[in-house]
């Protein structure tokens, strides 16, 4: 199968097909995803008619939608990722009238990570409310009250090394539902910092402090 | 439909405008369709009206909101609106190390959580590469089994029920309730088990597990065929299910549908043998397919692999060996960079995950492909021209479970 898969698509692929496990991997560059893909689904001896699974992935530098297809013919899964979309606006050919089914996935992935499917007649929101602004999957969406990786003096109140009553006394300071942003008691946007512990300003000049 | 709204500052974040919400009284959508697919959706035609189904409706299974089209009792279109479950549980594995992804995963698939907690543990097994001891394989084989039945047994009470025969769910609850009392002997929890382990699984098997795992082994094979002989020729029941919801073949795979879905339109698709994973290439069972695609053919299969399920664990419990039931991991771990696709056969069709790894101790990526997201997709065009009544009987044939949908 990986020697018919080189044959069809060799010279569409970015590297060479390689089999990794139970899975043949190819990497294709966003403006041959429609042909690569209609050939693994419509040509004779390939037959990948299943779309197993659809996927966004945010490298830090790349986006990626990462497609994985079975066969009946065929007793690996091949994995198709189409590499090398830009994070300011990832867009990818919509595999819609190929697989029906992938309309919801894509949804998802735009949900998620912004990449707009062109060609999808209904790109909407799947899971988040329809006036969210921000797309959690994304690296660049730190989470704001993530215990495990707060130093400390994060910005939830239980997490900061101050007595209860200080801390009733300290402003509030919330993360916005809808942006992830960080909102002052005032209701002015906050910066973020490294490691996301930030501290309001009234914090670090000692008021309310012990 | 839609009126242009004054736009103000929203309360959640000041320097985000939205436009203002909409009232109670307002035709949906309270915003302007954002899709052509929506705008088209939400335009009535003459005699046409829009009924919300959900998202508290019991036979949703779950909280899933579905905006009906209908023409007098008929169908035109649906619009399922989903998102009330979702937890980001992808972000929070991305956030945690490998282990706490099999609590965090845990919770999706409610009704069979032993599948969708494999799901960091296989994909971080393929990454490592790791030989897992032969008794855990063993193990978890009963345990994927014994889930399955319980899921099934539930599946098909839930399908009467919602077609309005009380007794069935009685005789589901019951097996069900066996089999989870008997899995909190063998893993310490009735429903989200945290049992499974990269490397093997927690603990090994119990007297008390076993003789239990005995006793109802004695029984099942009888109340199987109990519960067939309730339903397989009730006349209300195959009126309701036969030929409705009917699937084909094509149809089937490019919505991406597995399961007892795609195997009831002739796919002989079924993870265990497609890619084999664990011992299931050492065990004998069939894979039970149908042609017809409709909700009648649905219920028969679960019915059928109920049967072969109960073979299979009739054969592990003969065949399973001694020997530990843990590898030898270090306890910080470190999954060497890569990407691995696990998937494994859950009640409900291919649970997959597809985990990227940057080598340190938390995942980089972790997608979980949920089985139900995709074969709930289908109900659109299942549905469509059918009766308002058959909409409950065809979604619960497709047996959705939102936890995983939700994600």
């Amino acid at each position: 199968m990986l020697n018919t898969i080189d044959d069809r698509l060799g010279e569409r692929l970015v590297v060479p097909p390689e089999l990794m496990g139970d899975t043949i991997e190819l990497v294709v560059r966003p403006r041959d995803l429609s042909d690569v893909m209609r050939t693994l689904r419509d040509d004779g001896d390939l037959r990948f008619e299943l779309m197993a699974d659809l996927c966004g992935v945010d490298t830090g530098l790349t986006m990626q939608v990462v497609y994985h297809l079975w066969s009946p013919l065929c007793s690996d899964w091949v994995r198709v990722i189409a590499d090398g979309l830009s994070r300011e606006d990832p867009r990818v050919p919509s595999m819609v009238h190929l697989w029906p089914g992938a309309e919801w996935a894509e949804r998802e992935a735009y949900d998620m990570f912004g990449i707009e499917f062109e060609g999808n007649r209904d790109l909407r929101r799947i899971y988040m409310p329809p006036d969210y602004l921000a797309f959690p999957l994304r690296k660049d969406f730190a989470l704001a009250d993530d215990a495990s990786r707060s130093p400390g003096a994060g910005i939830r109140p239980m997490e900061r090394p101050v007595a209860p009553a200080d801390v009733r006394a300290a402003p509030a300071i919330r993360t916005s539902a809808g942006t992830g942003a960080l909102i002052g008691p005032d209701g002015e946007r906050l910066e973020v910092g490294a490691g996301n512990a930030v501290r309001p300003a009234a914090l670090e000049s000692g008021e309310g402090a012990p | 439909m839609t009126t242009d709204r004054e736009q103000v500052r929203s309360l959640d974040d000041p320097e985000i405008m939205v436009q203002t919400p909409g009232t109670i009284f307002d035709a949906i959508p309270p915003l302007t369709p954002r899709t052509e697919r929506e705008a088209e959706f939400y335009d009535l035609s003459e005699g046409q009206m829009f009924v919300n189904l959900g998202p508290q409706h019991p036979s949703t299974h779950g909280v899933l909101r579905v905006v009906l089209k209908i023409d007098g009792e008929k169908i035109v279109d649906l619009d399922p609106v989903m998102g009330y479950l979702h937890r980001g549980v992808e972000k929070i594995c991305e956030n945690g190390d490998w282990h706490h992804a099999i609590s965090n995963t845990d919770p999706l698939e409610y009704v069979a959580s032993m599948f969708s907690e494999a799901l960091p543990v296989l994909s971080a097994e393929r990454l490592l590469e790791l030989q897992v001891p032969r008794r855990a394989e063993y193990i978890r084989v009963l345990a994927w089994e014994l889930n399955r039945v319980a899921s099934h047994a539930l599946f098909i009470g839930w399908l009467a029920l919602d077609l309005g025969g009380i007794t069935p769910i009685l005789y589901g609850f019951a097996e069900r309730d066996e089999i989870v009392e008997m899995l909190a002997s063998l893993t310490g929890q009735r429903l989200l088990f945290n049992y499974l382990r990269i490397g093997g699984v927690n603990g090994d098997v119990s007297h008390d597990f076993l003789s239990r795992l005995g006793d109802w082994m004695s029984r099942a094979g009888v109340r199987v065929n109990d519960q067939a002989a309730l339903m397989n020729e009730n006349e209300i029941f195959v009126n309701r299910t036969k030929g409705l919801g009917v699937l084909d073949r094509e149809t089937a795979l490019h919505y991406g549908m597995s399961g007892p879905p795609l195997r009831a339109t002739g796919v002989p698709y079924d993870v265990r043998r497609a890619h084999p994973y664990s011992v299931y290439p050492e065990l004998e069972f069939d894979i039970p397919v149908r042609t017809d695609g409709d909700s009648y053919a649905r219920y028969l299969l679960h019915i059928e692999e109920i049967k072969q399920s109960l073979r299979i664990i009739d054969q592990v419990l003969h065949q399973m060996p001694d020997g530990p039931v843990m590898a030898k991991l270090p306890r910080l771990l470190r999954v060497p960079p890569g990407r691995a696709f696990a998937a494994l056969e859950s009640p409900r069709g291919q649970y997959a995950a597809y985990a990227v790894s940057d080598g340190s101790d938390q995942p980089f990526r972790f997608r979980i492909h949920d089985p139900s997201f995709f074969n709930l997709q289908a109900v659109r065009s299942l549905t469509r021209g059918h009766l308002l009544a058959d909409i409950m009987a065809i979604m619960a044939s497709l047996d959705p479970v939102m936890g995983g949908i939700d994600k």
